[in-house]
């Protein structure tokens, strides 16, 4: 009965149908049904995800879909945010541009990620692709101003630029003033990576007051304070902003008019940069805090005092990033202001000082985890932590479904009792069955790998460091974790013997990246013959 | 202050010494309470403070693990010129780690070494002949080079050691 239901239907019907199906997933399950649904579906599917740009060549991608409009790739692993891939690993983005430019004409939307694009990549894309519309380089490095400069005077749809966390070299062209006077569509522009030299001011005034789409702005901090007051009346329809270097003499006609260009923008929910932060300049924004459910003070090296006399005034927040300057006391106050808080991610103010600068414990995140019942996703750093905290958090955050917890000091133990965090760990995996992203610190055993095992099923994403006591370890999270694609580990006890067995998961997997471990080089080169498709280094 | 002391491994008769094997950088952590730090360390933008980041007191690279990035953009704050620069200290002591950075040429990653455990350039040598498995009949081939501040490389043995 569907087989004739599938023959029945005309193409442009299903096309129409496929076209609802936005999700990768959905998509490459509907192309495996038939091969008629396959030939339908590759012709009319129009965004293409590829989390690691060496799964495959970008002729492949070009030959299965030849009408993409919108791409995102990533290159290198997660771990090389921290120094721990050396340069010249790869990651290189040109390869890609180069095949799209011929092939993908109406490409509009590229998104990048840990990848290495040059100021040729850059004139590449912005002379090949006519209605190009967003470009997002995340955690990219490579190119310079001029890239910049190329692609503002050529490309007059572009919408979105954003270079969030990106290493962009300065070769003193004023960038900005290459958008001509007549450009007007730009609707989110994130320039908060780049150095002083790379900011004309006036430029950007001018650019802002002509683009009323604007919605999204995060500056960079060579933008004075009392500069920004003129940016927001300029765009007080921003929904995102993120302010330049927020500190200056104390000045009542600067605060005040401060003070008056937020209260205009009633639209705004979403606030970051804060570098260089003064105190007294902060009540400054009180206006717009009521509605905002995005703040981002993780730049912001102001005490305990004054962070929580502004959590106390954001009851709608949902996201919040902060340095352990919040202490314990900041943490509490949030969980009893802040119901609807949904993320949170606690920095180290000083990550190299083996004593606390910070009167920031496990405690903190309990009162969170008690207080918050929309608690999702934990990012957090601090110096102690015990095994009974963690069992709490677990019992009170069953809904958690991303926790990374970072004792800075490797395998510290559970200060109370001076036990490893098998059982803590365990109790997180255990209750929180939806626990997609997990990152462990701390003294571990090979029972927290049991555990992971055993229980965290819908785990896609482990990071593990300074634990273990033997491949049985790699090997519980190879064998029992079901949904897992990707894995970094470093300096653990764990080789060849969990690899080789488990060499046929691999496959399932995006990535695995281990270093300082005890894998041998034959290992791998056995893992190439027993899986040829893999790309093993 | 902060000491830019680098040493260079390097083959003789090869043309090296602008570029050397072995590289060995001293990095001192700021001492980011003190009042009386010079106007120059409050822009902390240059290749040696992103180096600092990697001196840590177990010589472990990549931990904690906080982004590069973030830890540039947290370092770089100013605190001088400002009236209430007294609020915005990034924290932390100055660490005490005699830790230097080793580099090796066509290795690419960079190890740890703790000077202060050690007594004179053999012992060094040894310990870094170790560290980069070389084996030690080729050791006469490698020569140990440290760069000065002012970025001229110089042959280690022929500075007494200190």
């Amino acid at each position: 009965m569907p087989k004739r239901l599938a023959y029945s239907l005309p193409d442009e019907v299903l096309e129409h149908v496929f076209s609802f199906i936005q999700s990768d997933k959905d998509r490459n399950v509907v192309s495996a049904v038939c091969k008629s649904w396959y030939e339908i579906e590759r012709w009319c599917r129009r965004k293409i995800f590829v989390g690691n740009c060496y799964a495959v060549s970008p002729k492949m991608v070009i030959r299965r879909f030849p009408q993409v409009r919108s791409i995102e790739l990533k290159g290198k692993p997660h771990f090389a945010d921290f120094n721990l891939v050396p340069d010249g690993w790869g990651g290189y983005v040109l390869p890609w541009i180069t095949e799209m430019a011929g092939a993908y004409p109406w490409l509009d939307e590229i998104r990048l990620k840990r990848m290495v694009v040059t100021d040729e990549s850059l004139e590449l894309i912005a002379k090949s692709f006519k209605d190009f519309k967003v470009l997002v380089l995340a955690s990219c490095e490579g190119f310079s101003t001029d890239g910049l400069a190329a692609l503002a005077a050529s490309c007059k749809n572009l919408r979105e630029l954003d270079l969030r966390e990106s290493e962009v070299d300065d070769s003193s062209v004023h960038w900005l003033s290459h958008f001509p006077e007549t450009y007007t569509s730009m609707v989110s522009l994130n320039i908060s990576c780049l150095g002083s030299g790379e900011v004309s001011f006036s430029a950007l005034e001018r650019l802002v007051s002509r683009c009323p789409n604007l919605r999204s702005l995060k500056l960079n901090r060579a933008v004075p304070l009392d500069k920004t007051a003129n940016i927001l009346r300029l765009a007080p329809q921003l929904v995102e902003f993120g302010t330049c270097t927020y500190s200056a003499e104390l000045r009542s006609d600067v605060f005040s008019n401060l003070a008056g260009a937020f209260s205009n923008c009633k639209e705004l929910r979403s606030l970051s940069g804060f570098w260089d932060v003064v105190p007294d300049y902060l009540p400054a924004i009180y206006s717009v805090c009521s509605r905002l459910t995005s703040l981002n003070l993780s730049y912001a090296t102001i005490q305990s005092p004054d962070l929580i006399m502004l959590v106390s005034h954001c009851p709608s927040l949902q996201r919040l990033l902060v340095l352990d300057y919040i202490e314990d006391s900041g943490l509490e106050a949030l969980a009893s202001n802040c119901k609807d808080l949904q993320e949170l991610r606690v920095f180290p103010s000083d990550p190299f000082d083996a004593e606390p600068n910070a009167s920031l414990t496990e405690q903190g995140l309990v009162a969170v985890s008690l207080g918050c019942p929309k608690l999702q996703s934990v990012l957090y750093f601090c110096r102690r932590m015990s095994n009974a905290a963690l069992v709490t958090i677990a019992q009170n955050r069953p809904n958690l479904t991303r926790f990374r917890l970072c004792i800075i000091e490797p395998n510290t133990a559970d200060y109370l009792t001076g036990e490893p965090f098998d059982v803590g760990f365990g109790a997180i995996v255990e209750h929180c069955k939806d626990l997609i992203r997990l990152s462990l610190s701390g003294l571990l055993t090979d029972c927290v790998f049991e555990y992971i095992g055993k229980y965290a099923k819908k785990l896609e994403m482990l990071s593990v460091a300074f634990a273990g006591d033997s491949d049985l370890g790699l090997h519980h999270v190879l064998s029992g974790c079901e949904s897992l694609r990707k894995l970094e580990i470093r300096d653990c006890p764990f080789g060849d013997e969990a690899l080789l067995t488990n060499a046929a998961k691999l496959e399932t997997m995006r990535s695995l990246w281990m270093s300082s471990c005890s894998v041998s080089f034959e290992a791998c080169k056995l893992l190439t013959q027993k899986m040829p498709r893999l790309n093993v280094e | 202050m902060c000491m830019e002391l680098q040493l260079g491994l390097a083959l003789p008769g090869s043309d090296s010494w602008s570029r050397p094997l072995l590289k060995l950088g001293l990095y001192e952590d700021i001492n980011v309470n003190s009042k009386k730090r010079g106007f120059d360390h409050g822009y902390l933008e240059d290749e040696f403070s992103a180096a600092s980041f990697k001196n840590y007191e177990k010589g472990l690279v990549g931990w904690p693990p906080v982004e590069t990035w973030r830890r540039k953009k947290l370092r770089c704050q100013v605190h001088n010129h400002m009236t209430a620069a007294e609020n915005g200290y990034c924290g932390g002591r100055a660490s005490n780690s005699t830790y230097v950075k080793v580099k090796m040429e066509g290795v690419v990653i960079a190890r740890k070494i703790d000077i202060s455990i050690h007594q004179s350039f053999e012992t060094l040598t040894t310990t870094l002949m170790t560290m980069f498995d070389i084996f030690d009949e080729n050791r006469r081939s490698f020569k140990l080079t440290y760069q000065d501040e002012e970025g001229d490389w110089l042959i280690a043995e022929d500075v007494p050691w200190r």
